[in-house]
């Protein structure tokens, strides 16, 4: 292997007219001011902006604004969508909301997050939070930890993300600012979709077919 | 004070299109323009240069170079193609330490396509024109994108009088022509003709106008083929017409 | 079977494209188009032209220093926990798969859409191991089971009809299903769920490797590539050495550019972000990760300062959706994997010249991609440094182009160069003319030129343009048109900005044959005087008879035998 590595790097030396490396490239060109950063204003302008974003492209949002209207909602929605099972994250803001208890009420049955592949395959739910979120496109981003398993909003068919407004980033430079540096994060824009036939869109194939986005007060 | 132009004929534009050439010197001279015609010149290479000779197109470049260097004034084309080909490849065929370097340097700097000479440099949109017909534009390819002729074109149409103009759907898109691409993979640019022919026989128009002879002859034959009545222009024509 | 393309004739594959590709073809570039140019409307075309530009200087940059960036993505990502592998050609890409895949007993693989997996032809290599292996992607799903290889870069069974697809489902996998997009979908969801549940393998490809942080960056819609990165517990990425991205800043430019310029979306429905394999076993995700950096022929690529830039290529396919040349015939009749203006300068410097110098002149030149290029590519420039290293050769490739063809341009040239032998073969060409002509128009050339005659037909020679500028006499100026002209003091203005960027962009080209050298004296340039004129169209009138001579023979040999 090592024989290809240097061979690929000198060629590229070789092409590039300097000899080996030594380890500093100059820096790259500054590119966050390429175009006019996007300020935040009013903070619930951006929700409904994140929340119209989301709209366009295929994704149920709505606002909640009291701790009783998250338990209907849970209801209503476990109800239209035939809830049997569910998985969530472990955070504490998941914890506080007593998600869990609140499904088990409704006759859910609820996994863990951290469950083995083949049981989260049988989630009908999977509830997660929202670490950043962009007005601009609406996108969601998601880290990964034990508290924040990957599949949890990957494997059931309907995702449910608990978006609070202190998540919202002024524009994708931010992000990367916050999360560049993870091992792993997701942006979740919609629900999943593809126009692969005759260009014809399909919302629903190999991720969630349903995106429900609730953005909560901070008070609920 | 006289502004000179040293006419750049193409050689296609002088073998097909010579009415093309007589408009254009008729609009130059009616604006007080001092023509002159170098008479060493034949063709700028573009031919050898896109089919990827390029020791030839700089043999056939010399030529240029020889009847047009010495001149004075401007040099001014009725072609978009011919004029990018000296604007963006002329400098690559003779860079910098080439003997001819300098000469080419400056005679790029005059070469000028003929709307934009009018627009850009005299300053002109109006230029006296009646041409009392339903006219729709196609945008010729190396004019519009290779030298951002853009809206030259369209200021000179707009101020001819009686000229009604009705807009050419996929006016952008290419005819086909190509130069020897036309002949490499006819298929492909008779499909593209095609389109481009339908589009200009859905607008209702009885004229055709165009910036380059490739596009007039290829367009020109396409609607011959489909028995179309529109006539093919170029657009020094339309401008030349009283 | 493994295809290797050994040459591609574009011709040929044109004029065997099925009627309904170019329809279904269109409607998916002008739906591309279409929602591109309203994004790029919101944004607005100052801020549109200002991430171009950026983008482009950042993918510019990296690849300058593509070294220093490849060193820096190997040690991140062992850093990270992850495998680094470098692979020189397809071939060696393949084993160390196959070797990977081997030593954990691999038998099942899932794999999202990797136009560069494609282009080592890995699902050839591992299914000959007898490891099966599923395109989960939807469009690659359904050409897998057909057969054929993708026809555009972002939607590749886009030239199959729906009823062809059910048709296919039904051969293929036994499954009767109505022609109905949303029903075709959920036949596949339910087939390929199963699959990612219990494969032992994921393979991705990635859309950018960012250097700083060894990040790979995966760009999705369908979540498939959130299935085969997550659910199995072996992850392989293979990339292309060309998709190295300096740092997460300037992936946020090309992020902004890439779903807008690919699908006209805002961006995505998914993007992962990943670095190694999982750390917690809780969080999900593979417990290894491998990255596979491929070269097959990036390095020759940039050994040509102009052709360097089609390694800025972000794969988002608007190249394609703006050309005629593609929405004319389709992604197939490139012959390859790539195609498009894309593939057309791809291909010959992946595959070399020899086997796909069709390519570069498979355009008209039209330049409208290099204009919507969100990476300000220079198509049209590596174009014609491509056709010049076919016909001619250059420091990276010898001429691929028969001699003949290099005679026939050095005798164009000369008479071309010549005033008196090039009016010469245009008055031979006017008189030799007559007998083809009809009202101004020839309807049949000899080969051949009977190439343009049988599309449409040429139109006859005029000429005496010269003449009549001898005779003419000059208009007077017209003072009411006079009255408007003031000639802008820089002349140099206009075209002064495209010799710097020329002479910034381009290098010295090679010489590689002698070139004969004319120089033109100012004495012979204009006949000076009466005699030397009569001499002169003395020799014409001669020339022009045995040309003609010559060519009525041609004629009637031509005429004889058709």
């Amino acid at each position: 292997m090592s024989t290809a590595r240097e061979e690929i790097l000198s060629k590229i030396r070789a092409t590039l007219g300097h000899p080996s490396s030594n380890g500093k490239a100059s820096a790259p060109p500054d590119v966050t001011s390429s175009v006019p950063a996007r300020a935040l204003g009013d903070v619930n302008v951006d929700v409904d902006a994140v929340l119209g974003e989301l709209a366009k492209v295929g994704a149920t949002p709505r606002r909640i604004r009291r701790r009783e209207d998250l338990h209907a909602a849970l209801g209503a929605l476990v109800a239209s969508e035939g809830v049997k099972k569910a998985t969530l994250w472990d955070t504490e803001d998941i914890r506080a909301l007593g998600i869990a208890d609140t499904l088990t009420a409704l006759g859910v049955e609820v996994v863990p997050g951290n469950a083995d592949k083949h049981v989260l395959a049988e989630c009908d739910l999977g509830v997660t939070g929202v670490d950043l979120t962009l007005p601009e496109t609406g996108t969601l981003v998601l880290r990964s930890s034990a508290e924040k398993p990957r599949a949890v909003s990957l494997l059931p068919r309907v995702h449910l993300a608990l978006l609070r407004p202190s998540a919202i980033r002024p524009d994708l430079h931010q992000v990367f600012e916050e999360v560049g540096g993870e091992h792993y994060f997701v942006f979740v824009t919609g629900p999943s979709r593809t126009a692969d036939i005759e260009l014809t869109l399909t919302i629903g194939v190999h991720g969630p077919g349903a995106l429900y986005v609730w953005a909560l007060e901070e008070s609920v | 004070m006289a502004i000179t132009a040293q006419l750049f004929i193409t050689c296609l534009h002088e073998q097909f299109y010579p009415n093309a050439l007589k408009g254009m010197v008729s609009v130059l001279e009616s604006l007080g323009v001092q023509v002159e015609m170098p008479e060493a010149q034949t063709c700028c290479g573009q031919p050898f240069y896109n089919t990827g000779f390029q020791s030839q197109a700089r043999t056939v470049a010399r030529q240029w170079l020889a009847a047009f260097g010495k001149t004075d004034g401007y040099i001014v084309a009725p072609s978009g193609s011919c004029v990018d080909m000296v604007h963006h490849h002329y400098l690559e065929l003779f860079p910098k330490g080439d003997s001819e370097h300098e000469t080419v340097k400056r005679a790029v700097e005059r070469t000028y396509e003929f709307t934009s000479f009018l627009v850009d440099v005299l300053g002109v949109t109006d230029v006296g024109a009646r041409f009392p017909h339903k006219v729709t534009y196609h945008a010729s390819c190396h004019g519009l994108r290779g030298l951002g002729l853009r809206e030259q074109p369209r200021q000179l149409l707009a101020a001819v009088r009686d000229l009604e103009l009705i807009p050419l759907p996929q006016e952008d898109t290419c005819c086909g022509f190509g130069g020897a691409f036309s002949v490499i993979y006819p298929e492909v640019s008779e499909s593209m003709m095609v389109t481009k022919v339908r589009n200009i026989e859905a607008t209702g128009a009885e004229v055709v106008v165009a910036g380059d002879a490739g596009c007039l002859m290829n367009i020109a034959g396409g609607l011959r083929r489909a028995k179309s009545p529109i006539r093919t222009m170029h657009i020094a024509e339309v401008l030349a017409s009283r | 079977m493994t295809h290797t393309v050994t040459h591609i004739d574009f011709r040929a594959n044109t004029q065997h494209v099925p009627p309904h590709m170019p329809p279904s073809v269109q409607k998916a570039t002008s739906k591309f188009l279409g929602n591109r140019a309203a994004l790029v409307d919101i944004i607005g075309q100052d801020n549109w032209q200002a991430l171009r530009q950026a983008g482009h200087d950042l993918r510019m940059h990296a690849i300058d220093h593509l070294d220093t960036y490849l060193e820096q993505v190997e040690q991140r990502v062992t850093e990270a926990g992850g495998h680094v592998h470098w692979a020189r050609d397809a071939e060696e890409a393949r084993q160390i798969v196959l070797d990977i895949a081997r030593e954990h007993g691999v038998k099942r693989v899932v794999k999202s859409k990797s136009m560069a997996t494609e282009e080592i032809e890995l699902n050839h290599a591992l299914q000959a191991a007898d490891i099966s292996v599923v395109e989960t992607d939807l469009g690659e799903y359904i050409i897998q089971l057909a057969g054929v290889t993708p026809s555009h870069i972002i939607v590749p069974a886009v030239h199959l009809t729906k009823e062809g697809i059910a048709d296919l489902f039904h051969e293929k996998l036994g499954i009767e299903a109505p022609p109905d997009p949303k029903v075709l979908t959920q036949i596949a969801h339910e087939k390929l769920r199963e699959e990612f549940l219990n494969a032992d393998m994921g393979i991705s490809g990635a859309n950018f490797i960012v250097a700083e942080t060894g990040t790979i960056v995966v760009v999705s819609n369908e979540g498939n590539a959130r299935m085969c990165t997550t659910l199995p517990p072996l992850h392989v990425a293979v990339v292309g050495i060309d998709k190295v991205v300096p740092d997460m800043q300037s992936l946020a430019v090309l992020l902004k550019l890439l779903a807008r310029s690919a699908t006209g979306q805002k961006m995505s429905c998914y993007t992962s972000f990943i670095t190694g394999p999982r750390r917690e076993t809780d969080e999900g995700g593979p417990q290894e990760f491998h990255l596979v950096l491929l070269d097959n022929g990036r390095t020759r690529v940039l050994q040509d300062d102009v052709t360097r830039e089609t390694m800025l290529c972000i794969r988002c396919g608007a190249c394609l959706n703006t050309c005629p040349v593609y929405n004319s015939v389709g992604g197939h009749a490139y012959g390859w994997v790539y195609s498009g203006p894309i593939g057309a300068i791809l291909a010959p410097q992946l595959l070399g010249t020899k086997v796909a110098s069709d390519l570069p002149f498979a355009s008209s030149l039209c330049g409208a991609c290099g204009e919507i290029c969100p990476v300000k590519i220079p198509i049209p420039q590596i174009l014609l440094r491509l056709r010049h290293r076919v016909m001619e050769g250059d420091s990276v490739e010898p001429a691929v182009s028969p001699p003949s063809a290099r005679t026939a341009a050095d005798v164009g040239a000369a008479v071309f160069a010549s005033p008196f032998l090039y009016t010469t073969a245009a008055r031979t060409a006017s008189v030799a003319q007559t007998p083809l002509s009809r009202g101004g128009w020839i309807g049949s050339m000899p080969p051949p030129l009977n190439r343009w005659t049988d599309v449409r037909p040429f139109p006859t020679l005029q000429g005496g343009f010269r003449t009549w500028w001898h005779e003419h006499t000059p208009e007077a100026p017209d003072p009411s048109l006079t009255s408007q002209v003031h000639e802008t003091p820089a002349m140099s203005e206009a075209p002064a900005e495209s010799i710097d960027v020329v002479t910034k962009e381009v290098g010295v080209p090679s010489v590689t044959a002698d070139e004969p050298k004319v120089t033109v004296s100012p004495d012979e340039a204009v006949p000076v005087s009466r005699d030397g004129s009569r001499r002169r169209r003395a020799a014409q009138v001669v020339a022009v008879a045995a040309a003609i001579g010559f060519i009525a023979y041609g004629i009637r040999e031509w005429r004889r035998r058709s």
